[in-house]
């Protein structure tokens, strides 16, 4: 939990940033690397399968990172509490970048958290958190409001699935039950 | 005319450019195992799996973190389509079955140690078996 909370905060801060500076924060991930490298920005069903519609899926795709070595990177998260990195590169559809982040390894699997992201060789950064006025557009909420941070509490998708299910996603009388011992 | 054809020559090209030039073919794979947030589960920022975690998987999942089948081998499958749909951002068909037991079958194409799955069917939903909230509480936050 208190990993967690230091991550929370590393990851506000470079919200708050937006961009203003350019270099990644640890996070203190098992295996944390802090990493900047050029790479294609590839859709990653159409890289394994072949299977290839315009514009990389148009943000419906999960995108990678196809470095010099041809090695396919999985960017997994952004800057933003809960949310992935596909909306902070699907501008960058099939063309090169410079990736700002963490490679973490744990549990056989090597994943990366996007921090900041450029056109290559020499585009104005991004703060990897566009997901938030994407998301506030989206759903009609003003992009400053404090509803936006908590995107997650506000999503009308998980509303209604956590409405439906309870928290736990063992039916509503299965919360209640839990929280009442608490 | 001459734009027309022009035109299709143009977008070929465009494909063509955009497509790879090493898909492979995936291997035929049954699975059984639990619907995951992979970021959670590979970091360990927090206790992952079964009940504890269903609120956090459905937050993850909707934000476009990749959603995975972590199986019963412990092996971590990336789902990057289901059943025909290869929405792998914000799934609704996902979020329906966030942290259920399935066995699905599919293709998986390995790539640089992870292993990318392709699901074709799910053949068998028991829905959330694994009851853990009451050893770690609701992740993250305890409500």
């Amino acid at each position: 939990m208190t990993y967690f909370k230091t991550l929370l905060t590393a990851m506000s801060f470079l919200v708050a940033l937006n961009g203003a500076t350019h270099a990644a924060e640890e996070w203190g991930l098992p295996d944390e690397k802090v990493t900047r490298f050029e790479a294609k920005v590839v859709d990653i069903l159409c890289e394994l399968t072949g299977d290839c519609p315009k514009a990389c899926g148009a943000g419906k795709r999960q995108l990678g990172l196809l470095n010099d070595a041809n090695k396919l990177i999985l960017p997994t998260k952004n800057s933003v509490i809960f949310a992935g990195a596909a909306a902070e590169l699907i501008d960058f559809c099939n063309e090169k970048v410079i990736a700002d982040g963490l490679l973490t390894t744990n549990r056989g699997h090597t994943i990366f958290a996007l921090q900041f992201v450029r056109k290559a060789p020499d585009g104005p950064w991004r703060g990897a958190n566009r997901f938030l006025p994407k998301w506030a557009a989206a759903n009609g909420v003003d992009p400053k409001s404090d509803t936006v941070e908590e995107w997650y509490l506000h999503d009308p998708a998980i509303k209604a699935e956590l409405a439906a299910n309870g928290k736990l996603g063992l039916g509503l009388a299965a919360d209640k039950e839990y929280e009442a011992r608490q | 005319m001459k734009k027309g054809v022009l035109f299709a020559i143009a977008a070929l090209v465009s494909a063509a450019m955009a497509a790879p030039a090493t898909a492979a073919t995936g291997q035929r794979i049954k699975i059984t195992g639990e619907i995951i947030d992979t970021w959670c589960y590979i970091t360990e920022i927090m206790y992952a799996e079964g009940t504890a975690h269903h609120q956090c998987a459905m937050w993850c999942a909707a934000g476009g973190i990749p959603v995975g089948i972590l199986a019963d081998d412990g092996q971590v499958y990336m789902v990057f389509k289901l059943e025909g749909d290869a929405t792998s951002v914000a799934n609704p068909a996902i979020l329906k079955i966030q942290t259920h037991r399935v066995t699905v079958d599919g293709e998986v194409y390995e790539r640089d140690g992870i292993q990318y799955l392709v699901v074709n069917q799910v053949v068998d939903d028991s829905g959330i078996v694994k009851q853990t909230h009451e050893d770690y509480g609701i992740q993250p936050f305890g409500n």
